[in-house]
């Protein structure tokens, strides 16, 4: 009997049509990126409540309960069990509990703060000997990543293809697991932007922090509540703009590079009907009426007179936002860093910005390049 | 009456590493400044180091570079620094003669005078006068002073002053004295000096830097030219893979038979796609202009997609979705004896306005 309610039920949740269209519905690209923040921002706001551990417990069981009725799903079965995938249902996992670990010390460090107590880390020697303490711990993780890395090649399969066609690409063509973010960007921004640019900021920026950040709180001790503006950056740069642009590409992404629900059919002949436009095209055309400038204007190229509109956006956006936000969110902070780090911060704070700002304008306006110099490759 | 071992002297050698350990022992003599210790002023001066013999010992003991030198004649034994301190003092001694030979042999150099002077029972002032080798009178030795200016001044690395310490009676005396019986730094001085410069400033020190330094650098652009020689050689192979750019694709006749708007994806293996135009038919690159992918015809929706960022181009192969920044590019195609012939070493792009060039394309 309860056997059969089970299966029944199970089937039944899993055979739900509505439940399936609901989230294929909130998997659309812009549904996904904004309920992927507000869930990020709600459960920062709320991290003393959400990180109890029978909260932590009912997430946990929630996202396996989803994850095992989603299985039910041949197409989302189809992605899962994929070798290549494997990696993506340990990554969520994993990132799910270390981020539960780190914030729930956090809240508990915080109340203690709050109530004249001792920290967690009070007291704690961290020192330990490299004999015979690091060497056994070296020694068993050694033991324990070959034996995990045996049974994973035995048990999953090499995912061995066809000698490669020069001519043929793979339909959808996905980078490693760990690229996936990477190869998200390559659809909004020029290749010299997502595939240089943008990963030398991010190592560039990281190198930087120490720098920049010279805060000694949080030293050695964990906290949000003292740190709430460097977490949460970190946290929209790492969860959302890395993690989640895994699970985008891995779930979201099907043939052709369209988008589709977790749940849908990857139809190669699906028809999506999208047509770009540049931002001189809204400008000059929507906006002031007339035809693109083709022609050299007192000496400017024609090109920078197409662009300026783009050209002068961007500026803009580099060097407005700064002057606005020392003077108003960043007014504090500005007087801490001083002008050089505070440029550094707002340099790299900005470019951080600009992905998900020109990732909207695509799905919204689909909206190509803001500054469309395709003479010189120079797209932004 | 005790006799014991007095200091009459005492300096610092180069390599302090201002640890406090000496200020401690003897706060009387030793100052540990910011950045090296000295001797305080008053303690260059015999009458006044003597009783404090225990604390300077002590601290050339506790000092952790053992740069903390003295000089001792045997004399008098204060009251305060009898017997319990003998056995300590020994150790120091022994231990400082193990560490160092030139104390040795400063050392040695008093015990004659010590003697006599314990002869004639007197030990206190007469003693230092009677030393052969160095002066060390009741009043501050002009070029001791000038030495520990020079030990001082750079952060305890000594540099021999070229001022006080080549003038003044003392340094004259020190002119003529072998240089065993000379104090450190006075031997230091003579050795740098008689090893160091010539007339014209040239040191041998500086010869043979200069020259390794030259040699070196020698040896790396030679390398480096060579190597770059050699690399250039792998850029002219024997012999290039390269197959013939220009392929035969077959009769006019079959590709003008093609509806406008169709693309013939027969070709791709080679490279291109034939596509039929109002007019003309022309071959079309199938690299994506964004990074390199192959798109596919997408026969439905009339557009090539590609796989790889969903960039997408119409039939002619202007972009118009996804990232790509750029139209396919085309090749060059020409007619041949009734045969369609293309060149893939031509190639001709939209934004340029090279798709009007009359080789771009075939008239059908």
């Amino acid at each position: 009997m309860i056997e059969s309610i089970w299966t029944h039920g199970l089937v039944a949740a899993g055979d739900s049509n509505a439940v399936k269209d609901a989230i294929n519905a909130i998997c659309q690209p812009h549904w996904f990126f904004i309920l992927s923040n507000v869930a990020l921002f709600v459960f920062l706001m709320g991290y003393r409540t959400f990180t109890k551990p029978a909260f932590a417990l009912f997430a946990l069981l929630a996202f396996t309960a989803f994850y095992i009725l989603s299985a039910l799903d041949p197409d989302f079965l189809s992605i899962i069990i994929k070798a290549d995938n494997v990696p993506i249902t340990m990554m969520m996992y994993l990132t799910g509990f270390f981020a539960w670990l780190g914030f729930r010390q956090s809240a508990i460090n915080d109340t203690r703060m709050e109530q004249g107590q001792p920290l967690l880390e009070a007291g704690s020697d961290d020192k330990v000997l490299v004999w015979p303490d690091l060497v056994y711990t070296e020694m068993i993780a050694l033991v324990l990543c070959t034996v995990f890395l045996m049974v994973w090649a035995v048990v999953l399969r090499a995912p061995l293809e066809p000698p490669a066609n020069p001519s043929v690409a793979p339909n959808p063509s996905k980078a490693p697991w760990y690229f996936l973010g990477l190869q998200e960007l390559l659809v909004y921004f020029d290749p010299w932007i997502a595939g240089v640019l943008l990963p030398g900021l991010i190592i560039v920026g990281l190198i930087a922090v120490p720098y920049i950040d010279k805060n000694p709180r949080g030293n050695g001790y964990y906290t949000f509540k003292e740190r709430k503006f460097a977490i949460t950056t970190f946290m929209v740069g790492y969860l959302i703009m890395w993690i989640v642009l895994i699970v985008f590409g891995t779930f979201l992404r099907g043939p052709n590079w369209n988008f589709f629900g977790p749940y849908e059919f990857w139809d190669p002949h699906r028809p999506a009907a999208l047509l770009n436009i540049d931002f001189r095209d809204i400008f000059w055309v929507r906006w002031m009426g007339r035809a693109i400038p083709t022609e050299d204007w007192s000496g400017i190229p024609y090109y920078l007179v197409r662009e300026a509109p783009g050209i002068a956006l961007l500026l803009g956006y580099f060097l407005v936002f700064p002057v606005v936000l020392k003077h108003t969110v960043f007014r504090r902070m500005a007087v801490q860093l001083g002008g050089i780090r505070y440029g550094i911060m707002v340099f790299l704070f900005l470019w951080m910005l600009l992905v998900p700002i020109k990732m909207a304008l695509r799905w919204t306006l689909n909206m190509h390049y803001i500054v469309a110099i395709t003479e010189f490759f120079l797209n932004v | 009456m005790a006799t014991a071992e007095l200091v009459t002297r005492v300096w610092i050698e180069p390599g302090c590493i201002v640890c406090d350990a000496c200020e401690n022992a003897a706060p009387t003599v030793f100052h540990v400044t910011d950045d090296t210790c000295v001797i305080r002023p008053d303690a260059l001066n015999a009458e006044f180091t003597r009783p404090l013999t225990a604390e300077i010992k002590e601290a050339a003991e506790e000092c952790p570079v053992d740069v903390i030198k003295f000089e001792v004649v045997m004399g008098e034994a204060p009251a305060a620094t009898a017997t319990p301190a003998a056995a300590k003092e020994e150790k120091a001694a022994a231990k400082a003669d193990a560490d160092e030979p030139a104390t040795a042999a400063v050392k040695k150099a008093p015990h004659k005078p010590a003697a006599a002077a314990k002869e004639s029972g007197k030990a206190a002032a007469k003693s230092p006068e009677k030393a052969p080798t160095v002066s060390v009178a009741g009043e501050p030795d002009p070029a001791i002073q000038a030495l520990l200016r020079a030990a001082t001044s750079r952060g305890g690395m000594a540099v021999i002053g070229k001022t006080d310490a080549e003038s003044g009676p003392t340094a004259k005396m020190w002119e003529k004295a072998p240089a065993s019986e000379l104090p450190p730094d006075a031997r230091q001085a003579k050795v740098l000096k008689a090893s160091g410069e010539t007339k014209d400033g040239v040191t041998r020190r500086g010869v043979l830097t200069g020259s390794a330094l030259g040699i070196g650098w020698l040896a790396f652009g030679g390398a480096s030219v060579v190597s770059a020689v050699a690399f250039q050689r792998f850029m002219m192979p024997n012999v290039l893979e390269e197959p013939d750019p220009r392929v035969r694709i077959g009769k006019l006749e079959v590709y003008a038979a093609m509806p406008p708007g169709e693309v013939n994806n027969d070709h791709k293996p080679d490279g291109f796609w034939i596509i039929r135009l109002e007019d003309r038919i022309a071959a079309l690159n199938i690299i994506c202009t964004h990074l390199g992918c192959i798109p596919n015809w997408l026969a439905n929706d009339r557009k090539f997609k590609c796989p790889c960022h969903g960039s997408g181009f119409r039939q002619a192969g202007i972009n118009f979705e996804g990232p790509a920044p750029r139209p396919l590019e085309r090749f060059r195609i020409e007619v041949v004896d009734g045969f369609v012939v293309v060149d893939k070493s031509k190639k001709y792009q939209y934004e340029k306005g090279q798709w009007e060039s009359a080789e771009s394309f075939v008239e059908v």
